[in-house]
């Protein structure tokens, strides 16, 4: 009779211990729960899905998009929100969504420095004697921008006693470049709260 | 004696719960369209959540040359439920289109509500389209 309770516990007692094992490192799904109340990498990929979607299939960008395939420029979103977040990511996930959908050709001149690095090549091959003159590239032949894409994010935060109430909102806008009118504009918002336990950090 | 057996049973039982709640089942609802054959075909593989959400109706059409996808989700409950999907494409060979680019995006349903979830293809190739639904709680 001793023999059976003591493995039946020795048993729960494995279970238990091995149930509550864990590894300080791991590899986790990239659209997991919210953790905190900042902008998380799960938000960032749902708002530049959702901007690309209602950019891709908005009613404006039929026109431009039936017989040929604009050239664009994407300004790098502004910051507007008191968190450091890398906005020069977002636009590029941004562009690299548009680009792989196909209706959109990119010219890449509000990145820094793109335009004058670009400068520089095109000098410097010219310039140093090393190509067949014939072959070198010549100023002024780059493509002319149709439209440019433009966006920010801002924030409002309230706090009341111990729950945090976080709210972001990124816009976007497209803009025609010959006409000056917007094309297509879209918003995505979100709202997060916690609350600080009453015992604790 | 006695006593020292309730412990162990009791011990067995907690260990138990601890052991099946540290298993929870990450399986979900799949819709999967058809935009060629126009084929609809939903896969329940969770029986909470498929008590829980009801898919009532899926429609495509096609925008500035890519197809997209409406698919009405509807609450059974009362009470509010939370849950996560995502809408990935194929082409017509059925290879999945950039997949890492269709992140879950959470949903609450208000009780007894209903509501259309819709989905782009990433580009003219996606012709058919892969809508998961999970529970919200399982996503760590």
């Amino acid at each position: 009779m001793k023999t059976p309770v003591s493995c039946l516990l020795f048993l729960a007692l494995g279970t238990l211990m091995s149930g509550c094992a864990t590894s300080n490192v791991r590899e986790v799904p990239l659209d997991r729960a919210a953790a905190t109340t900042q902008l998380e990498p799960q938000d960032v990929r749902r708002t530049v899905e959702k901007m690309v979607e209602s950019l891709l299939v908005a009613p404006g960008v039929k026109e431009f998009v039936a017989n040929r395939r604009p050239v664009l420029d994407i300004e790098p979103m502004k910051n507007r929100s008191t968190q450091h977040i890398d906005m020069i990511s977002i636009t590029d996930s941004v562009r690299m969504q548009l680009l792989r959908a196909g209706l959109f050709r990119f010219v890449d001149r509000s990145s820094a420095g793109t335009v004058g690095t670009d400068i520089a090549r095109i000098d410097q091959e010219n310039t140093l004697g090393l190509v067949d003159a014939s072959k070198a590239v010549k100023a002024g032949q780059q493509t002319a921008l149709d439209m440019y894409l433009t966006g920010t994010l801002s924030e409002i935060k309230n706090v009341s006693g111990r729950t945090v109430d976080q709210y972001y909102k990124f816009s976007m806008i497209l803009k025609d470049l010959k006409t000056g009118e917007i094309v297509w504009a879209d918003e995505k918002e979100i709202r997060k709260a916690s609350t600080r336990p009453v015992f604790g950090m | 004696m006695k006593f020292l057996k309730h412990l162990a049973l009791s011990a067995a039982f907690a260990a138990g719960l601890i052991g099946l709640t540290g298993c929870a089942d990450t399986a979900g609802t799949v819709v999967k369209t058809d935009t060629l054959t126009g084929a609809t075909l939903i896969h329940e593989d969770n029986t909470r959540l498929a008590r829980r959400v009801d898919v009532t109706g899926v429609n495509y059409d096609t925008v500035n040359g890519l197809k997209r996808v409406h698919i009405s989700l509807a609450s059974t409950r009362h009470a509010r439920v939370r849950v996560d999907y995502r809408i990935c494409w194929f082409d017509v060979n059925g290879m999945e289109i950039d997949g890492d680019t269709k992140p879950y995006r959470s949903l609450i349903l208000e009780g007894r509500d209903a509501v259309t979830v819709t989905g782009v293809a990433n580009s003219a190739a996606g012709v058919s389209s892969k809508l998961r639904i999970r529970e919200a709680s399982q996503s760590e």
